[in-house]
């Protein structure tokens, strides 16, 4: 069976922008819910300006961080228990 | 007459026929034999099969409120398990996943912990076969692993069965409170299945060494009857929070950092289980609706993904992000899907894991355990990066891998598709699942703040990643082993085990040796004596020396006789 040929770099490039140009339009529409819509929080800090948004942000970076300090920690050869 | 056997038997039975079907009618045969069992759930609930044994009442199929949504799901995940692998002829195989199936569901029948114990050993020790039907000698050292884990749990169960039927003769399964020996057994041999941590070695060490069809049947069944064996039998018990925040965020960090894509879905897994466990320890209503809806909408979607790296194994013969990527053109359909599953599990609004995750979160909230409840939220941030994006990109986008492929097999596409609109479905429609849950539901997950919330959190989440990977900060897949709790047996008893039991063999081998020389010095010592004379160049012979020893023995004691 043949296939096409292998989709070149710039069509993922090209993807990644679309990708990132879609998400950066619906984060700033829900910048602007922000002013519109009242959320309902467990405490009221969640309740505060953008609230989940930097959580959510901040939450990542944390996670992707420490889990490359965890890699140097627990990671080895792909044949370490043969 | 059928409808009065336990759901679930009907389909373990019907097995017996299976090798001998030929391959064309196999898997009708099998969707029949579901079907079949599922028509035994319109008996409706209460008390139907009891059979006494030994003094005791086994009872053998009952059905309530919380087990109807479970036989449900457990029942669509068999048919579509089936589906999927249309294609794969080995018949072994549909028998250990029918057999599976039917004793997964003829143990959320059970009603007493006797029968729970039969099928939760059934379904361990028909599962494994999934696992060993692999082939490889890693497939079959991790299924002896996944046994030993599998029955342990049952053993457990069965001891604290046994201990409660000894002390108050009452087996039913019924709601206990965690105090004595028998109910922590209990609760541990639950806590094995559930995968809570450090028991949790066993789900990513055997899970991805499955075929690809037998992976998305090991991600339905087991994990899910346990957490149903908790809402059962704990609800409302307290350190189920901690336990289940724990498994939620723990998971996280070794998923970021795993390169075999099913075990990053592993990983996924017992973060989903965390929110499910958490929900089962707040216990109230609004809780345990959240703990079953969460159970029903993660089967599906769990089984997407894993049909979806499924059909990318299948078609590609690797499953390892470090050589995966670009894949999106090749197998357009299955990227579609896995997708759905991954906006599903990270629950955006309109898909099923929002409107179920909702109650979850909403009742921890009223709770007022706040630092549990943003536990919660940094973890859906977590199952966002490894199962919303991680899988998707790595094996659909990233960096073109060059492979040369095609999509699954029509059967995996199907099944696949099936669960895509069943993702969308419930997340479109979610009073179609809060119809079946356990209690009434007065619970509307679509209202602006709660929507607002969830998306300012995953796309601000999601701009984090686009961020990292443009500034090339997002860590590269690495051909590499992630050490996870099952290192403890797999590398540290070994570790400290072997050196310990060479030294008792030294200790041992030593003592031997010692005793050996004392019984060759006892020996020489008689030779010497027997053979060497005692005294001077004449001798009397050993025998009369003996002879005189004897009788001067004999004069002795005829002595203290007579005195």
């Amino acid at each position: 069976m043949s296939t096409p040929s292998s989709k070149s770099p710039s069509d993922l490039q090209r993807l990644g922008g679309i990708f990132t140009k879609v998400l950066l339009g619906i984060a700033i529409v829900l910048f602007g819910l922000e002013f519109f819509i009242h959320r309902h929080g467990v405490v009221s800090a969640e309740e505060s300006f953008m609230f989940p948004a930097l959580y959510g942000f901040l939450a990542f970076l944390f996670i992707v961080q420490i889990g490359k300090w965890l890699r140097l920690m627990i990671m080895r050869k792909e044949d370490y228990y043969d | 007459m059928i409808s009065h056997m336990p759901p679930g038997l009907i389909m373990i039975l019907a097995v017996f026929l299976l090798p001998f079907i030929p391959h064309v009618w196999r898997q009708i045969y099998m969707l029949g034999a579901i079907a079949l069992s599922a028509y035994g759930l319109f008996l409706g609930a209460g008390t139907h099969l009891v059979w006494t044994v030994l003094g005791l009442d086994l009872i053998l199929y009952q059905a309530d409120a919380l087990s109807l949504p479970f036989a449900i799901i457990f029942h669509l995940a068999a048919a579509l398990n089936v589906i999927y692998s249309w294609h794969d002829r080995d018949w072994q195989q549909h028998c250990a996943s029918l057999s599976y199936a039917g004793a997964a569901i003829a143990a959320l029948h059970a009603g007493d912990l006797v029968s729970l114990f039969v099928w939760w050993e059934a379904t361990a020790v028909t599962s494994v076969f999934l696992i060993l039907a692999s082939g490889t000698e890693r497939a079959r050292k991790a299924a002896m692993r996944y046994l030993l884990f599998q029955v342990t749990s049952g053993v457990l169960l069965l001891a604290g069965a046994a201990i409660l039927a000894s002390t108050s003769g009452d087996i039913l399964f019924t709601k206990m409170d965690l105090g004595d020996a028998a109910t922590w057994l209990i609760f541990i041999a639950f806590g094995i299945k559930a995968a809570f941590p450090f028991l949790n070695g066993w789900l990513q060490d055997a899970y991805p060494e499955a075929t690809p069809t037998g992976t998305v049947a090991l991600s339905a069944f087991t994990t899910k009857l346990a957490i149903y064996a908790l809402a059962r039998g704990f609800p409302g018990t307290d350190i189920l929070i901690w336990i289940g925040a724990a498994m939620t965020a723990l998971p996280v960090f070794f998923a970021v950092i795993e390169n075999d894509l099913r075990r990053v879905l592993a990983f996924s897994l017992n973060n989903q289980l965390g929110f499910m466990v958490v929900a089962v320890g707040i216990g109230t209503e609004l809780a345990l609706n959240g703990a079953v809806a969460h159970a029903f909408v993660h089967i599906i979607y769990k089984a997407l993904l894993f049909m979806s790296m499924g059909a990318v194994l299948h078609q590609v013969g690797t499953i390892k992000a470090s050589e995966l990527g670009g894949l999106y053109k090749k197998m357009p359909f299955t990227m579609v899907c896995c997708i759905i599953g991954a906006m599903s599990i990270s629950a955006f609004p309109l898909f099923s894991g929002f409107v179920a995750k909702s109650l979850t979160m909403s009742a921890l909230g009223d709770t007022g355990i706040v630092w549990a409840y943003f536990v919660l939220l940094f973890a859906s941030a977590g199952v966002l990066e490894h199962s919303g994006i991680k899988i998707p990109y790595f094996a659909f986008f990233a960096h073109d891998s060059k492979i040369e492929t095609g999509e699954a097999p029509i059967g995996m596409r199907v099944a696949m598709g099936i669960a895509a609109f069943l993702c969308v479905g419930i997340g479109v429609f979610p009073s179609l699942l809060y119809s079946i849950l356990p209690y009434a539901v007065d619970y509307h997950p679509y209202d602006a703040g709660h929507v607002t919330s969830q998306m300012q959190l995953l796309i601000f989440a999601m701009l984090a990643f686009v961020v990292l990977v443009r500034l090339k900060l997002y860590p590269p897949e690495i051909p590499s082993v992630v050490l996870n709790s099952d290192w403890f047996y797999r590398r540290l008893a070994p570790m400290v085990g072997l050196p310990l039991l060479r030294m008792v063999m030294l200790v041992w081998a030593s003592t031997l040796h010692q005793m050996r020389g004392l019984v060759n010095a006892i020996w020489d010592l008689l030779d010497r004596i027997m053979h060497s004379p005692l005294a001077g160049p004449t001798v009397s012979g050993r025998a009369v020396l003996i002879q005189a020893g004897l009788l001067s023995l004999l004069l002795l004691v005829a002595y203290a006789a007579a005195g």
